[in-house]
């Protein structure tokens, strides 16, 4: 019972305790899976599943070689757009306060968003097969 | 408020020009109606705004007054102006016109931005949208190696600034718990906190990269000499001057009361400046590389504006940077009508083509100062604002004597334009078109040295 | 914590990249040192925002990320445009400019 009271309390290191909990389970679980699987299951090492798995294609060649242009330009897209969403996170703790005014900010801004991928669309960046 | 929306908007559609129009003409003519058009949005905004009843936008973030809008119309008629001298050589850059002027209106958005700031938090947002675009534009002549390398040099010298600005503002943070410009604690308490004083350091040396200024002008030459010569003409004018009323409303307004700090810092920078960027340049042998140098000794004058607090300074400033916008833009119009940069592609100019060799020994007397253009009257104020404080009269003796050094490298172009043989080369055709704008823009030179009062009449 | 560990760390990761960004020659781990100063003031800034118990430094770091983003994307694009002409990224050949 003290504990719990602990835990409710808002300013002290209690407050983390079910997170701390959390987390201990969730590794926890994690060893003891892979330990298990490994103890348990039959060992035959063959020169075909030592290889990687590449979707059941042979794999061909060195990973470290250049790569397309196109992979470059679409991974640089999606850190542009990936990193704007942070701007919902203040918006969805403050979700009740701003109200209407709040809800047109983010609308405009989402627009201005999709004006930006519209723009990348028609200009072919997305365009996998030339 | 209205400017920015509109230039924002502007920037967006010419955006999507290029999708729907692939005509470089009609792009380059549409992007010059839609700036004369953000002119008309300025001169509205300028109408509407009460002369003593600042308007705030953002929970104070951004606070508008008279003068700020009078400089954001100002820098927009020069923007007007320039891409009526060079909108030929920005279609002749590369294929993505449209995006080229959906950029400056970008950067347009950040000037106005940067004139109206009172939170650290604009200022930072304004200075990396006139900085991205640039890093972009001096890139854009992808066929050129050196636009590429001007480019990437750029890119990491001012990303590294942006992180020195950033510590700045923290530090300031740290020390008076607001970005307000306006309300930054420290100020009232008695012994100054070293934490801010490092925060103003800091702020010094970005700003002195920001507006190129020695020891941080070491990119300014290679960059202005590798990027395409149009934007060039654009970065080291309207952007300066972005820069530059960023600098001064940021000591003016914030650290005013702490002048005996940081007095000296920028005296000696302001000496550096003018030595580097004079002595520097008399030692070129193009043209372009020369302006370069000479837009870092010009930066060494804008400085005094920072350096003197008084009302004359901020006058000076707008009249500063209006005449040598203005200036620098003539000479970059005649320059990319050239093939040959160097001192010997002008040989003989005058006889060729007598009127832009008479126009452009206009733009360079105002460049060096003689009186009757519009250069001269800017030095006459940012000076007489030093004369005024009384502190740094060293350093107004030392700039006459640097601004004599200057007459020596403009006056070569001159002398090789009108007595020495040979036969210039041009680039592309002197259209009437193009002698009416390079005319006017003449007149206008004259105009504000004869009239410097014009520029302070909607302050 | 006071807030002094916090200003000593972060001063540190500054120092760090801005050593990195003057001495090392390759122009991704220049640029990668310059991500590391704008992480120092952002731990700052947090740690400030901490200490005046004052929302506005935690929205100044999302601008900082989504501005870093933006100078990411225009700048490993001027890298790349850099890499495909010289097949290099040291920044050496920058030089050139230099006549």
């Amino acid at each position: 019972m003290d504990l719990l009271l602990l835990a409710t309390d808002q300013n002290t290191p209690f407050n983390y305790f079910p997170i701390a909990l959390q987390l201990v389970v969730a590794i926890g679980f994690v060893i003891v899976m892979m330990v298990v699987t490994h103890l348990l299951g039959p060992k035959r090492r063959t020169s075909d599943k030592l290889i990687n798995f590449e979707s059941g294609i042979p794999s061909v060649g060195n990973a470290r070689q250049p790569m397309a242009i196109k992979y470059f330009l679409v991974a640089i897209l999606f850190v542009l757009f990936d990193v704007e969403v942070i701007f919902f996170y203040p918006y969805a703790i403050n979700f009740a306060e701003l109200g209407w005014e709040g809800f047109k900010a983010v609308l405009l801004f989402v627009a201005f968003f999709l004006c930006g991928f519209i723009y990348i669309v028609k200009k072919g960046a997305l365009e996998w097969e030339e | 408020m209205k400017a920015i929306i509109a230039a924002t908007i502007i920037g967006v559609v010419l955006m999507f020009t290029g999708i729907l129009v692939k005509e470089k003409k009609g792009i380059a003519t549409l992007a010059a109606i839609l700036f004369f058009l953000l002119l008309g949005v300025n001169i509205w905004e300028l109408s509407t705004l009460d002369a003593n009843q600042p308007q705030a936008f953002f929970n104070n973030m951004l606070r508008i007054d008279r003068y700020s809008v009078w400089f954001n119309t100002l820098m927009t008629a020069c923007t007007v102006l320039y891409v009526m001298l060079s909108g030929r050589e920005i279609q002749k850059v590369g294929i993505h016109v449209s995006d080229y002027f959906a950029l400056m209106s970008f950067m347009l958005v950040g000037l106005y931005m940067l004139s109206g700031y009172s939170n650290m938090l604009v200022l930072f947002l304004g200075i990396e949208i006139i900085s991205i675009p640039q890093y972009i534009l001096a890139g854009s002549d992808k066929k050129n190696l050196k636009s590429s390398e001007a480019s990437l040099k750029y890119f990491l010298m001012g990303a590294f600034t942006t992180g020195i600005l950033l510590m700045g503002i923290t530090l300031l943070y740290g020390a008076s718990g607001t970005f307000d410009i306006a309300r930054f604690t420290f100020l009232q308490a008695d012994s100054l906190n070293p934490m801010a004083l490092c925060g103003i350091i800091f702020l010094i040396i970005a700003f002195a990269f920001k507006v190129s200024a020695a020891p941080m002008h070491m990119w300014t030459p290679d960059v202005y000499d590798g990027s395409p010569t149009p934007f060039t003409a654009f970065m080291s004018t309207v952007v300066k001057a972005a820069a530059f009323i960023a600098f001064i409303k940021l000591f003016h307004i914030s650290f005013n009361s702490l002048s005996g700090h940081w007095t000296m810092i920028i005296a000696v920078i302001t000496a550096a400046t003018l030595l580097v960027g004079n002595v520097t340049a008399v030692f070129q042998q193009s043209v372009k590389r020369m302006m370069a140098y000479s837009s870092i000794a010009q930066a060494g004058f804008m400085l005094f504006a920072v350096l003197s607090i008084s009302a004359t300074s901020w006058q000076g400033l707008i009249i500063y940077a209006v005449s040598y916008t203005v200036a620098t833009m003539g000479v970059f119009a005649v320059l990319m009508k050239l093939k040959d940069f160097t001192y010997d592609g002008f040989n003989g100019l005058a006889k060729r083509e007598p009127l832009l060799a008479f126009v452009m020994t206009i733009f360079l007397l105002s460049l060096a100062g003689i009186p009757l253009t519009g250069g001269f009257m800017a030095k006459y104020f940012m000076l007489t604002a030093a004369v005024e404080q009384g502190q740094v009269l060293w350093l107004v003796i030392f700039a006459l004597l640097m601004a004599a050094i200057s007459v020596y490298y403009y006056f070569r172009v001159i002398i090789a334009m009108y007595f020495k043989q040979g036969s210039p080369e041009m680039s592309s055709p002197v259209t009437a078109g193009d002698r009416l704008v390079l005319v006017a823009t003449a007149a206008l030179v004259i105009l504000l040295g004869v009239a410097p009062g014009l520029l302070l009449k909607f302050i | 914590m006071p807030i002094q560990h916090y200003l000593f760390l972060s001063m540190l990761l500054f120092c760090i990249g801005i050593m990195g960004a003057l001495m090392r020659r390759n122009a991704i781990i220049i640029f990668m040192c310059i991500e590391l100063m704008l992480n120092a003031v952002n731990l700052l800034l947090v740690a400030f925002s901490k200490m005046y118990a004052d929302a506005a430094a935690q929205i100044f770091v999302f601008f900082i990320m989504v501005v870093a983003a933006a100078e990411v994307a225009v700048g490993l694009a001027v890298i790349v445009m850099m890499y495909r002409k010289v097949h290099s990224v040291d920044i050496n050949i920058l030089n050139r400019l230099k006549h």
